[in-house]
């Protein structure tokens, strides 16, 4: 092939994927604007928080499923393949950008990111954000890497960014230097993976296994090469999961970054992370639906502008036709790596659950029980990958609706975290205390705070009529679906423990007395307001929960 | 020498790299050295990726190398930020400092069995003050000059 074939190609490629890839492209062009504002000096003019959040409202309405670009076959590949465009990009980057548009607004109430620090604050959350878009939509160990990178290194800046606080400081080095050793670790195993199966490129790897697989020709060492490289693969996404036992950076660090930056890492990265963790299981656990390249879509409808090629379509469909025999003895074949991989991910989920729930007994600092909460509800975010495992090889819409089952909760854990998190700064801001002791009494100072702060709390346990509930509910059924019965009575346990470490906040906000000597409280009224529009949606999920519950469910139609 | 013998050299260097940066990333308490350690780490991987790719013909591993170089820079450039940002505060690189945030009731991790040949700095001697008492010099008490 010559040069100019190739350029060509690319030019098609690049075409063709950039109208699906357009909300990443306006938040680049924001990042690239607040950072001008910087170099122009026009900081005192031009509001940053502004800005940004123009830019990911513009992000968010460009990406979200009313206005899409409808993925060309069910999934597209993007860019020669590094992404794939599929219904769960679309519903993991609307979360995302949701996210960063509530996010801007609780900074700019917070008041934390001051005037100065805006810029910088604005372009890491932003940098992040489109980090954990990639994360959410990649399809090759390159991207896998990159993305993971992308999101974690503007986070520990963003960790250390009250910068005359001691506390501070450590929380940015310990994510720091937790999170160079775990990049490490994670490019081993992909050298590994890469190396043996000979692709970068997640289904071209997961057709690779197969076919060893299916030749038998596994030597004893290749198995445990694979197996090995799988595992730090893993180690590299427990981390960004704050998986136990890879979960150490996290409580520290929750509690020497401030409130807002903790809101950020435990909704937008974890909601990521479960993507990718998703994305890497179904890559080699399970054989995609043949994605179209970039380049045939834009063939594709230049031809049918033409309305000269009658005989693309049947072509197409006599192409389909055969790999659809191939592709299903394939994931047979898969079973192993399957069965595998259901294991590591559900003993993962059970001990994540469990330790983090029982670490929370004992806090003191809200942020750090928050912290143990947040590792908790990652436990139970990763149970429905595991069932999903299980379920793949018999029952593709079973495992279809487990994978929704992780989405929705993602998408209710977003409400919830950012509510708990807002509290957390606003009482902050009123009490300059972070510690669970001086809420005491609360109720009669700031009530409407206080009732939505428990409702965060109750929806948290997961009990009805909240949308915690129904994620839990989504996901337990998703467990019995797929007779993981030791993961489900762990899983309940686990549900029955949280209830005292949540109700223990409760009962200190509601019923303990008031210290004598506190400075009477104030929250102003736009504070609360923020707050129970947060926390409304958890109640109104909790009823009408169909809507999300059918986002979810075509976002996974497509991954099996 | 025949391909899959040279594959196997350039493995075995790649996981000694990576062993060895692993090892130091582990043991060593200075936070220059421990990010140090972290580099080599992605250096053997780095030796891997390209020994597979000359054994497979595929130019996809020397890529991901250049990814792996840029992203390394990177990730050492946040890293040495948070290190001077500490070593202002607390003029050492000692990491074993940095461990006000921990669980409660958790003692804090103290040096025992300090070998006896130890030295701490070197001891200047001291005379005895006289004279007028100087105004402190804030610049001069920030200042370190030695690690």
């Amino acid at each position: 092939m010559s040069l100019s074939d190739l350029i060509n190609q690319l030019v098609i490629d690049t075409l063709g994927s950039t109208a699906a890839f357009r909300g990443e492209l306006v938040l680049c062009g924001t990042i690239v604007l607040i950072l001008l504002s910087r170099v122009f000096n026009l900081t005192s003019r031009v509001d940053s928080f502004y800005v940004t959040l123009a830019g990911s409202a513009v992000a968010l309405y460009l990406a979200g499923p009313w206005l899409t670009v409808e993925p060309v076959g069910g999934s597209q590949q993007l860019f020669t393949g590094l992404l794939v465009y599929d219904s769960f990009t679309i519903y993991f980057r609307t979360l995302l950008f949701f996210f960063a548009v509530l996010f801007a607004v609780f900074t700019r109430i917070s008041g934390v990111p001051d005037r100065d620090a805006a810029p910088d604050v604005y372009t890491l959350v932003l940098g992040a954000t489109l980090g954990m878009c990639l994360m959410a939509s990649s399809n090759h160990l390159l991207m896998v890497f990159l993305s993971v990178e992308m999101a974690s290194v503007p986070s520990y800046a963003l960790a250390g960014i009250l910068k005359g606080r001691r506390q501070s400081s450590e929380a940015a080095l310990k994510y720091a230097v937790y999170g160079a050793g775990t990049a490490g670790i994670m490019l081993y195993g992909i050298s590994l993976l890469a190396g043996v199966l000979g692709s970068m490129h997640l289904p071209t790897m997961g057709v690779r296994l197969a076919e060893l697989l299916q030749a038998a020709k596994l030597l004893d060492g290749t198995n445990m090469v694979l197996a090995l490289g799988g595992l730090m693969i893993l180690v590299g996404i427990a981390f960004k999961l704050s998986a136990v036992p890879f979960h150490f950076w996290c409580p520290d660090v929750f509690e020497g970054a401030s409130a807002e930056v903790n809101a950020f890492l435990s909704v937008a990265s974890k909601a990521a992370a479960l993507a990718l963790l998703a994305r890497v299981a179904i890559g080699f656990g399970s054989i995609a639906v043949p994605a179209v390249p970039a380049t045939q879509v834009a063939m594709f409808s230049v031809s049918e502008q033409a309305a000269t090629a009658q005989g693309a379509p049947s072509e197409a469909a006599a192409q389909t036709a055969t790999p659809k025999i191939e592709r299903s003895s394939q994931i047979k074949a898969l079973a192993p790596a399957r069965d595998f991989l259901a294991r590591v991910l559900a003993f993962t989920a059970i001990i994540t659950c469990t330790f983090g729930n029982l670490a929370a007994y004992g806090q003191t600092n809200i942020k750090r029980l928050l912290a143990y909460s947040t590792i908790a509800q990652a436990g139970y975010m990763i149970m429905p990958i595991p069932a999903a495992m299980v379920l793949a090889g018999t029952n593709p819409e079973a495992a279809g609706a487990a994978m929704a089952a992780m989405a929705f909760y993602a998408g209710v854990y977003l409400f919830m975290n950012l509510g708990a998190f807002a509290v957390v700064a606003f009482l902050r801001n009123a009490l300059n205390s972070e510690d669970i002791a001086d809420y005491a009494g609360l109720i009669r100072r700031c009530p409407i705070v206080v009732v939505c702060f428990s409702v965060i709390l109750f929806s948290l346990i997961g009990l009805p009529p909240l949308a915690g509930f129904n994620g839990k509910l989504l996901i337990f059924s998703s467990l019995v679906e797929a007779k993981l019965w030791t993961v489900l009575v762990i899983g309940g346990l686990n549900t029955a423990i949280s209830l005292y470490y949540y109700l223990r906040v409760v009962k200190i906000m509601t019923i303990d007395p008031e210290p004598e000597n506190r400075i009477p409280v104030s929250l102003s009224f736009i504070p609360g307001t923020y707050v129970a529009a947060i926390t409304l949606p958890l109640v109104v999920l909790g009823i009408w929960w169909n809507n999300l519950n059918q986002f979810a469910l075509s976002a996974a139609a497509h991954l099996f | 020498m025949d391909e899959s013998a040279l594959l196997e050299n350039y493995l075995i260097v790649g996981a000694l790299l990576f062993g060895t940066g692993l090892v130091g990333f582990f043991s060593r308490r200075n936070m220059i050295v421990m990010f140090l350690s972290a580099e080599m780490m992605l250096q053997g991987v780095s030796v891997n990726l390209v020994a597979w790719g000359r054994y497979h013909n595929d130019w996809g591993g020397q890529m991901l190398v250049i990814f792996i170089l840029t992203v390394a820079a990177c990730e050492a450039a946040i890293a040495l930020a948070v290190v001077l940002t500490l070593f202002h505060k607390s003029g050492s690189l000692d990491i074993a400092i940095w461990q006000r945030m921990r669980e409660e009731n958790q003692p804090a991790y103290v040096d025992r069995d300090v070998s006896p040949d130890y030295q701490p700095d070197h001891q200047w001697p001291k005379l005895t003050p006289s004279g007028i008492e100087p105004k402190p010099d804030l610049e001069e008490i920030t200042h370190r000059a030695h690690v």
